[in-house]
C-alpha cells in the first residue's frame, strides 16, 4: 500500500512548531495551553497509527448478461489489522451502473474482520466491459495518514443486446442446395405443393395424383417446391456513428444484427458476420447455436474506430461471401467507404438489402442560418443516397430508433416483392 | 495604542481567522484551516496583552480550536460521494469526543501547573524545548519522505 501525509498532519505539526517555540519565546503559558491540543492530537494519532494490511476479493454472479439486466456482485474485503476508516471504491464502466448497494462506501474493520458488501448493477449497453479494479483507501484514526491500494481484481462482463422477436425474415433471391426452412422456387422433392404434370419413367408412386390423372385418362404426378436453406450473411458498417447520450447507430444496429441472426438460426440458416470499419472483422457462414454465439461474441467487440484507410470490398476473404447468400446491411450510410462496399456488393451481383440505421434521431437541426441549410442539405443527400441504392437494384429501407424492426424489414420485404431483379 | 483600535485589532484578526474557515471550509482548502487557528489564536493572545495572571479559560480556547480544525478537517475530507456507514460516523466523533476530553485535562492540568509553581518555569521550559524539537522533527521527516 501506498502512504501518504494527509494536509492535517502538515497543518497540526505547523502548528504545534509555531505555538511551542512561541511559548518559549514569550514566556506565557496561555500558549502552551493554546498549542497542546493539537501536540497531543499528532502524538497520540500518530502513536495509534498502524499500517493496514487488507484483502480484497470481487466477484460478479454472472459472466455474461442481456442488456437491461441486473446482476449481483459481491466484495470481500478481510482486514488482518485494524483499519479506523476504510474507503472502498469499486469503479464501474460506463455501459455499468449501480443500481443497490453503496459504491463507494466508507467503513470500519476490527482486526480479522471479514466484510462482504453486496452490490446490484445494471448493464446498461451491450458490449464486453471490464468490472474493477478496486481502489482502497485507509486512513489513521485521526486522518494524519493516508495509505492507497488497488486490488487487481477485474472481472468481464459480456453484456448481450436484448432482442425483439420477428415474426418473419427476409427471404433471400436464391436459396443454398441444403435442406432448410426456405421454400424454393424451383420445382424438386418437398413438401409444399408447386404443380402437376405428366408422369415419366421413374416418378415415385406416391406421387400420382390420382384424381387429375382421373380426370385425363392418364397418370398425372404432384410437383413440388423443395425447402431449402439459406446463407445470410450481417453486414454491419462499423467505419462511422452518430451517437447522442447512451445511444448510437452502432448500439441500433449490433441489436438488429444479434435479433436478425437469431432469426435466422431459429430456420437453421447458415449465418456470417462481416464486421466493416476500422477494425475488419468477419466470421464464414455456419449454422447452428454455437454460430449464433459466435456472432454475437464478435459484435461485443465491435467498435468504431477511426481509419483512414479507404477499405475496398476485396479485403473481404472470399469464402464469408458465399454465392448466392443474402447480404443484410446495417449501415447508417454516413461514410462513403461502406456505401461504396455497398455498391460494390451489388455490382458483383450479391443479393443485398440494406436497412438504413438513421443517424436523424441522434442530430439536432439548428434553428436558423447557415447551420440549418447546411443540414438540409446533408438529410437531401442522404435521401439521394439511398435513391441511387434502390436505382442500383438495393432494397433500402430507413430505421429509426423507436420503430419495430420488423416494420422495416417488411418495408425491405414489399420492395423485393415489386422489384425484379434484371439479368444482363 | 489606544483601547479601541487594540479592540478593533482583536476583533479584526478574530473575523479573518472565521472567515478564513469558512473559505477552507467551503472550497475545501486544508491549509486555510492552520491559518484559521493561528489567527484566532494570535486574537486571542492579542485579547490577553497586558494581563499579569494566567488565563484558566486558554484551556477551553485551545480545546475549542482543537475542535474547530477537527471539524473543519472532516468537512472538507468527507466526500459526498462515498456513503459512510453509521457505525464509522459514530466513530469518528467519539474519536474527536476522546481527544478533545483528553486535551480538555491536559490544558487543565498544564495551566494548573502553571498557576501553581512559577518557579518551576526551567521545568516547564524543557518540556517546551522537547515538545517544539520534537514537532519539528515530525515535520522534516514529513517533508523528506
Amino acid at each position: 500500500m501506498t502512504r501518504w501525509a494527509t494536509p492535517k498532519l502538515a497543518s497540526y505539526a505547523g502548528l504545534s512548531g509555531v505555538g511551542l517555540l512561541a511559548a518559549l519565546v514569550s514566556g506565557r503559558p496561555e500558549l502552551v495551553a493554546l498549542t497542546a491540543p493539537f501536540v497531543l492530537a499528532l502524538v497520540a494519532g500518530l502513536a495509534i497509527a498502524v499500517t493496514p494490511r487488507i484483502g480484497v476479493d470481487f466477484e460478479l454472479d454472472e459472466a455474461r448478461a442481456l442488456e437491461g439486466d441486473e446482476l449481483g456482485a459481491r466484495i470481500a474485503v478481510q482486514a488482518s489489522t485494524p483499519v479506523e476508516r476504510l474507503e472502498l471504491y469499486l469503479k464501474l464502466p460506463p455501459g455499468v451502473e449501480r443500481v443497490e448497494g453503496r459504491n463507494p462506501v466508507g467503513l470500519h474493520l476490527a482486526s480479522g474482520e471479514l466484510r462482504e458488501l453486496e452490490l446490484t448493477v445494471r448493464a446498461n449497453r451491450w458490449g464486453g466491459h471490464v468490472l474493477g479494479p478496486v481502489y482502497v483507501r485507509a486512513f489513521d484514526a485521526l486522518g494524519f495518514l493516508a495509505w492507497e491500494a488497488r486490488s487487481a481484481e477485474q472481472r468481464e462482463l459480456r453484456v448481450y443486446p436484448r432482442e425483439d422477436a420477428l415474426r418473419r425474415v427476409l427471404p433471400p433471391r436464391e436459396p443454398q442446395l441444403s435442406s432448410g426452412n426456405e421454400v424454393s422456387r424451383r420445382k424438386g422433392e418437398g413438401i409444399e405443393f408447386a404443380d402437376i404434370r405428366q408422369w415419366t419413367v421413374g416418378d415415385p408412386l406416391k406421387r400420382v395424383n390420382w384424381r387429375a390423372s382421373a380426370r385425363r385418362g392418364e397418370l398425372w404426378v404432384n410437383e413440388s417446391h423443395p425447402e431449402r436453406n439459406t446463407d445470410v450473411i450481417l453486414f454491419v458498417d462499423a467505419f462511422a456513428e452518430a451517437r447522442r447520450g447512451n445511444e448510437g447507430t452502432l448500439d441500433l444496429a449490433a441489436r438488429a444484427t444479434a435479433v436478425l441472426a437469431d432469426a435466422y438460426a431459429d430456420r437453421r440458416d447458415r449465418i456470417g458476420l462481416i464486421s466493416f470499419g476500422g477494425i475488419l472483422r468477419w466470421l464464414s457462414p455456419d449454422l447452428g447455436v454455437a454460430q449464433l454465439y459466435r456472432v454475437v461474441d464478435a459484435l461485443l467487440d465491435t467498435q468504431v474506430v477511426l481509419s483512414y484507410y479507404w477499405k475496398e470490398i476485396d479485403v473481404i476473404p472470399r469464402r464469408t461471401l458465399p454465392p448466392n447468400a443474402l447480404v443484410i446491411a446495417l449501415s447508417p450510410l454516413l461514410d462513403p467507404r461502406s456505401v461504396g462496399a455497398l455498391l460494390d456488393l451489388r455490382a458483383r451481383g450479391h443479393d443485398l438489402a440494406v436497412i438504413d440505421v438513421s443517424p436523424v434521431p441522434f442530430t439536432v437541426r439548428p434553428d436558423s442560418g447557415l447551420d440549418a441549410i447546411a443540414y438540409d442539405i446533408w438529410a437531401l443527400r442522404r435521401d439521394a443516397l439511398r435513391q441511387s441504392l434502390q436505382r442500383s437494384g438495393v432494397a433500402v429501407a430507413e430505421w429509426r430508433a423507436g420503430t419495430p424492426l420488423q416494420a422495416v424489414l417488411e418495408e425491405v420485404r414489399a420492395y423485393r416483392r415489386h422489384a425484379r431483379y434484371a439479368h444482363a | 495604542m489606544h483601547a479601541g483600535s487594540f479592540t478593533q485589532l482583536v476583533a479584526a484578526a478574530a473575523a479573518l481567522g472565521l472567515a478564513l474557515m469558512a473559505a477552507g471550509v467551503l472550497w475545501r482548502l486544508p491549509l486555510t484551516i492552520p491559518w484559521a487557528v493561528l489567527l484566532t489564536a494570535a486574537a486571542y493572545l492579542v485579547g490577553r496583552e497586558g494581563s499579569p495572571v494566567v488565563d484558566g479559560g486558554a484551556a477551553v480556547v485551545g480545546v475549542l480550536l482543537l475542535v474547530a480544525a477537527e471539524l473543519a478537517s472532516w468537512s472538507i475530507g468527507e466526500d459526498p460521494r462515498i456513503r459512510a456507514e453509521p457505525s464509522l460516523v459514530l466513530r469518528r466523533a467519539l474519536t474527536i469526543g476522546a481527544l478533545v476530553a483528553g486535551a480538555l485535562v491536559l490544558d487543565v492540568l498544564l495551566l494548573g501547573a502553571a498557576a501553581i509553581s512559577s518557579s518551576s518555569g526551567v521545568a516547564l521550559a524543557a518540556v517546551g524545548v522537547a515538545a517544539a524539537v520534537g514537532a519539528m522533527v515530525v515535520v522534516v521527516r514529513l517533508v523528506r519522505g
